[in-house]
């Protein structure tokens, strides 16, 4: 018995084992799962693939490279929120955290993350060289509350073999549509030839895929879709308009129809249908299919920015970021954020392998990053891309309300204006309690 | 098949019986083979679980990553120390409102009663702050604590201790024995089954808790198995790592079927609510 309550209680003591060590811990907590079964060991950064290997192998390099320092890794849940926010009210914050930009503005006007213009002197890094979309996406104010770390956002994904037998190839490349006119017309001509939609969708449990074609078609005919922190506009003449043509597709059923995202991807990459608008992180996945012989996509894979349909060229982008939030730390501690930085600015190369766009002008220009595929076709994204204003809370949540009522809207189960009212009405609730 | 046959069901209920059985099983059958292949097999083709080769690849994955033992470890002293904490209270408090004469006991019940009405979410941001106060997250005891608050069961303890004979008390009491020794000589074994029923469903319960873990167990050595597998996961899983999931989905239930297939009779006899006689 003894022994058991003496085995018991060593159990009950293991959780609060500490580094006794004398390198500066820092303590660094990111999503984009767990690899540690292929790149655990691994320093060797141009052999890593996908966010997660990259991502790990990066920060075993780090680590290699700085042996007064050691990051200790926590992985947690996409997207990590409900553990931060419960870390934060336990006043026991990591130092170093992955964030979307678009979350950054909930902890930052609460005091709960640190600016980081300091780190960014010390490791020598000029906002100037951030690329716009990845400045606007880390700025409140004037200030800096987060290192950029890439822009991500959709893109058409296109099946060149299908265009080219719907005649909408030129000198090699797709032709993509430069009004909604346009788009209706070569969705009628692809669908004429190919038998197939034109337009592949997600409107199923997927309220992201419907809310960034809307933001991003509003932003594009010039209207603010925040005109005050506490309010959203889409039921406007811009945002009925969008609706209009995104339910158009629906109604002359020139897209895929009651698809989840798993199956919009499935049905991409089965030679299902012309376009899928999807993000920058599935470019990986997609040119692995275009480079396998006797796959659908078999060297018929391309992909580029939204096109412009209306009057601007803008498109809704988000990122990923590396904030720090507030707590208290040694001089030491506070010297190895700033290394840490300085390193993955040095390696934002390395983390566009991705398929997401890089934070910094100078990895865009830089010939590496040409030279992968597609990424001259998409490097546009990072000047035209849009972030909400950074003065918006809860945009993960208002991402969530807008894209329920928005694939509302554009499969037929409510009428536009009740449904965009309804969004109006839903975020400015929730916009009204946001603190 | 002899119940069956007493309650008179004819080949047409057994033949329904069965489909019920293939409609419950299909899912679970698709889950093993798709947790079976490659992930890249399935990408955009999920029917390709339906034919060889298979493979073990993604459960070498799974037990190749070095927290995975941990968080079982984890799992297993969280469910056990759970489990082993409502018996004993549960018992406890179910013998003192169906036995013990005390003041306020009626009102101490209902208010315990109360407790089924409030679901956990309502006391979670106190309740965190309480733990954080503490020093309790990141902990055994930040993990087994919230679960030992069970009104659920104090009242199924009190309900199955109503049910048995005042007059054992009063016979062990003749012969001098202390109200503890009754308590646990005399009306404690007569509560196994109530006890077995208890322990499978809290043990069910605290092993598939996913809520607390994730905000309480913020470092990922201690993480229980359910935090742990979601956090591995990369992001669109469903299409990318399919069959990584699955496996983790696999995985994360070979525990509860060992637990089913050892409890089960108290199991069927819980579920068709017999163990409160």
């Amino acid at each position: 018995m003894r022994r058991i309550a003496a085995a018991a209680a060593a159990l009950l003591t293991l959780g609060s084992c500490s580094n006794g060590d004398s390198k500066t811990h820092l303590y660094l907590q990111r999503f984009f799962g767990e690899c540690g079964a292929d790149y655990g060991n691994s320093i060797d950064v141009s052999k890593a693939e996908g966010e997660c290997g990259i991502i790990t192998t990066l920060v075993n390099r780090f680590n290699a490279e700085n042996p007064d320092i050691h990051i200790d890794v926590n992985v947690v849940a996409w997207p990590g929120y409900p553990q931060l926010t419960a870390q934060v009210a336990a006043r026991d914050p990591p130092d170093l955290v992955t964030m979307h930009e678009g979350v950054i503005s909930d902890y930052a006007t609460k005091g709960l993350l640190e600016r980081v213009d300091p780190y960014l002197k010390a490791a020598g890094i000029a906002s100037e060289g951030f690329t716009d979309a990845a400045r606007r996406g880390v700025t409140i104010g004037n200030r800096i509350y987060a290192l950029p770390w890439d822009t991500h956002g959709g893109l058409f994904h296109v099946n060149t073999a299908l265009f080219a037998k719907a005649g909408l190839m030129r000198g090699g490349k797709p032709v993509l549509p430069n009004s909604t006119e346009e788009f209706i017309a070569q969705a009628r001509q692809f669908q004429a030839r190919t038998g197939k939609p034109y337009f592949i969708q997600s409107n199923v449990a997927d309220p992201a895929f419907a809310a960034r074609n809307l933001f991003t078609y509003i932003m594009a005919q010039g209207a603010l879709v925040f005109p005050d922190p506490k309010h959203i506009r889409l039921n406007t003449p811009e945002g009925l308009r969008a609706a209009n043509f995104l339910r158009l597709i629906n109604v002359e059923r020139l897209g895929t129809q009651n698809m989840d995202t798993p199956a919009a991807i499935a049905a991409f990459m089965s030679g299902e249908g012309g376009i899928y608008p999807t993000g920058t992180w599935m470019i990986g996945t997609f040119e692995q299919e275009a480079n396998t012989p006797g796959r659908p996509l078999y060297k018929s894979y391309a992909v580029f920015p939204y096109p412009r349909l209306w009057g601007e060229h803008v498109e809704f982008v988000s990122g990923h970021s590396w904030v720090v939030p507030t707590r208290k730390r040694t001089p030491q501690q506070r010297e190895a954020i700033a290394r840490f930085f300085k390193f993955m600015a040095a390696h934002n190369f390395d983390w566009a392998r991705t398929g997401h766009i890089p934070a910094f002008q100078a990895v865009l220009g830089d010939p590496r990053f040409i030279a992968l595929p597609h990424r001259a076709d998409i490097a546009p994204l990072a000047s035209i891309g849009r972030p909400l204003p950074s003065y918006v809370l809860r945009q993960n949540a208002i991402e969530g309300l807008v894209g329920e009522e928005a694939a509302a809207a554009f499969t037929g189960q409510k009428p536009i204006p009740q449904a965009l009212a309804d969004a109006e009405r839903r975020v400015d609730d929730l916009l009204a309690q946001a603190e | 098949m002899a119940d069956i046959r007493r309650k008179g069901l004819g080949p047409l209920g057994l033949a329904g019986l069965a489909a019920g059985a293939v409609v419950m099983l299909v899912p679970l059958i698709w889950t093993l083979l798709l947790s079976l292949k490659k992930n890249a097999e399935l990408i955009g083709h999920s029917e390709a679980a339906l034919h060889g080769p298979y493979t073990l690849q993604n459960y070498a994955a799974i037990v190749s990553n070095s927290l995975t033992l941990r968080w079982l470890l984890n799992s297993t002293i969280v469910a056990l120390g759970t489990t082993a904490g409502v018996l004993i209270l549960a018992s406890l408090a179910g013998y003192g409102f169906a036995r013990l004469d005390f003041p306020f006991r009626r009102t101490l019940f209902f208010f315990v009663l109360i407790g089924l009405a409030i679901p956990s979410q309502a006391v979670i941001l106190p309740q965190h702050q309480l733990f954080a106060w503490l020093h309790l997250h990141n902990s055994y005891p930040g993990l087994i604590l919230p679960g030992l608050i069970a009104p659920f069961g104090v009242f199924f303890m009190t309900t199955y201790m109503r049910g048995i004979p005042r007059e054992l008390d009063e016979a062990a009491m003749l012969d001098g024995a202390s109200r503890w020794t009754i308590f646990s000589k005399v009306i404690l074994p007569l509560t196994k089954p109530a006890q077995s029923t208890l322990a499978v469903f809290t043990f069910l319960g605290s092993w598939n808790d996913y809520w607390w873990p994730l905000i309480s167990a913020t470092r990922s050595d201690m993480y229980t198995l359910t935090v742990g597998l979601a956090a591995a996961q990369m992001n669109y899983a469903q299409t990318s790592g399919l069959g990584y999931l699955m496996a983790q989905a696999v995985f994360a239930s070979i525990p509860i079927f060992i637990v089913y297939f050892i409890f089960q009779k108290q199991i069927v006899r819980a579920m068709a609510g017999t163990a409160v006689r």
